[in-house]
């Protein structure tokens, strides 16, 4: 699996990756698919949405139980990862490319994102 | 951390996850809950139930006793024979399900879930009265593997018993391999064909490595509780704790096809669950299967024509049908019928399921 480079990474797995234009990609870490197990349905939010900080805007189910997933910093959905509602297991399969969750218009994401890990620093800290 | 099984060891050598299940620390899953399943339904698949408890009763009036604490008739259980129970309250609800397998005319086995052993062994000493009966609780010397596929059978052939030796379905037997003596029956918890090996700690990791080297040709994998629990849900077994508790009755929970209302002994509860067989029941467990997309789990509300008329007990995922399952109860009084339309609030939206027979999936036991 390679792992983009730039992405950060927030206590509760998820990752922002940069795309430009203030425009960031939000998705689960590796290590999140790996422990939530086979993920068999995901519910993503409407785009336009505007979400702060911190907040709820996904939901993720494996076979055993339902995930939230939250903002790594703020901001409006401008996209949503159609393919994965269809085909969920994309995101077990391809957590950092096919399996990416919404994408983010973050002005603000600089600012909001001094809490988020580097990768190399997110791993170290799981160990 | 939780007790720990004989296999322990060999769970996360083989990289299980392991969670706390009624007091023990056990496999969730091994690689994937999903192929686990299929593997199961497809070839076969070995399950660590020794978290399970077994009780000994015995003595001149075994019978009479255990026919004081459940509504099935114990007296008509035939040597060697297993019988789906349930340990009954005063007020007809259900202390635990359980397997009892008559060993002797006078001596039974009683298999009780994990979390409720130590209830269900105190349970039966409070309900001793003046019967001779012996009680013995050996759940910590006894392990148990289940064996379940269509091609168990196959592989307890290979494993030396053949399938003529092999015990028939609701049956048990003695069995000696090797060294490694104890018993097996034909039962288990995923609506497959299958075993249960019930032996002693000292045999227990001899015979999983005989098993899986009897199976390696048949491709059986170890499988842990997730799939057990997506494989018991298709085939809508009950789960004490979810569909089962200490406020459900045996009849509330469709249960009525395992009691007998011709039995003549008195037992804890009798009058509250022959009163629900003759004039029926104020709440009942359905099964349903999800036509919106999400999933139901285990205490989401059921509503029914605007109105909530009950909670979901077990739900999920199942493999086999591609679809979202689940079972729950619901009012009576609602006349919810099959394939009528029913509501499940799922984060504070309501999305529609459809009242579906059960078992969801046909359970394919070989009853000879």
């Amino acid at each position: 699996m390679i792992v983009p480079e730039g992405i950060l990474c927030s206590k509760s797995h998820e990752y922002l990756l940069e795309n430009g234009d203030s425009v960031y990609t939000v998705g689960l870490t590796d290590y999140a698919v790996e422990q939530l197990g086979d993920i068999v349905f995901v519910e993503l939010p409407e785009v336009g949405t505007e979400y702060s900080k911190g907040e709820v805007f996904a939901t993720v189910e494996s076979v055993k139980a339902a995930s939230e997933i939250y903002m790594p910093v703020g901001g409006k959905i401008v996209e949503v990862n159609e393919k994965i509602v269809e085909t969920p297991e994309i995101l077990n399969e391809s957590p950092f490319e096919d399996g990416w969750l919404v994408k983010i218009e973050s002005p603000d994401a600089l600012a909001e994102s001094g809490d988020l890990l580097e990768y190399s620093d997110y791993k170290e800290e799981l160990e | 951390m939780g007790n720990k099984t004989v296999f322990y060891d060999k769970h996360l050598e083989l990289g299980a996850r392991m969670v706390e299940f009624g007091g023990w620390d056990m496999p969730v899953q091994y690689a994937s809950i999903i192929e686990e399943h299929r593997t199961v339904r497809s070839s076969a698949g070995v399950f660590d139930v020794s978290h399970m408890g077994q009780i000994f009763v015995s003595g001149r009036q075994a019978v009479d006793f255990l026919q004081s604490v459940v509504p099935q008739d114990i007296s008509k259980l035939k040597l060697l024979k297993a019988e789906y129970c349930q340990l009954t309250k005063n007020d007809g609800c259900l202390v635990d399900d359980l397997i009892i397998y008559r060993l002797l005319d006078e001596k039974f086995l009683v298999i009780a879930n994990a979390a409720n052993i130590q209830k269900d062994f105190n349970w039966l000493k409070d309900n001793i009265n003046n019967f001779e009966v012996i009680l013995e609780n050996k759940s910590d010397e006894y392990s148990m593997l289940a064996l379940q596929g269509q091609n168990a059978s196959k592989i307890v052939e290979k494993l030396g018993i053949s399938e003529s030796e092999q015990p028939s379905f609701f049956t048990i037997k003695t069995f000696k391999l090797s060294n490694i003596e104890g018993y097996i029956s034909r039962t288990g918890y995923t609506g497959e064909d299958g075993f249960e090996f019930i032996i002693k700690n000292e045999y227990a990791i001899e015979l999983w490595d005989m098993i899986f080297k009897a199976g390696e040709q048949f491709g059986l994998k170890p499988i842990g509780l997730g799939a057990r629990d997506t494989l018991r849900l298709e085939t809508a077994l009950m789960l004490y704790g979810n569909d089962l508790t200490e406020d459900t009755t045996p009849v509330e929970a469709g249960l009525k096809w395992s009691i007998p209302v011709d039995k003549i002994s008195d037992y804890n509860g009798k009058d509250v669950i022959m009163n629900q067989i003759r004039n029926g029941v104020s709440k009942k467990l359905i099964g349903f299967e999800m036509t919106d997309r999400a999933i139901p789990r285990h205490e989401y509300d059921i509503y029914f024509n605007g109105h909530k008329t009950g909670v979901v007990t077990s739900g999920g995922y199942s493999p086999t049908l591609d679809k979202n399952i689940g079972m729950g109860y619901v009012e009576t009084k609602d006349n919810i019928t099959l394939d009528a339309t029913i509501e499940i609030m799922v984060r504070n939206k309501l999305y529609k399921a459809k009242v579906v027979k059960r078992p969801f999936v046909a359970k394919r036991y070989k009853i000879s």
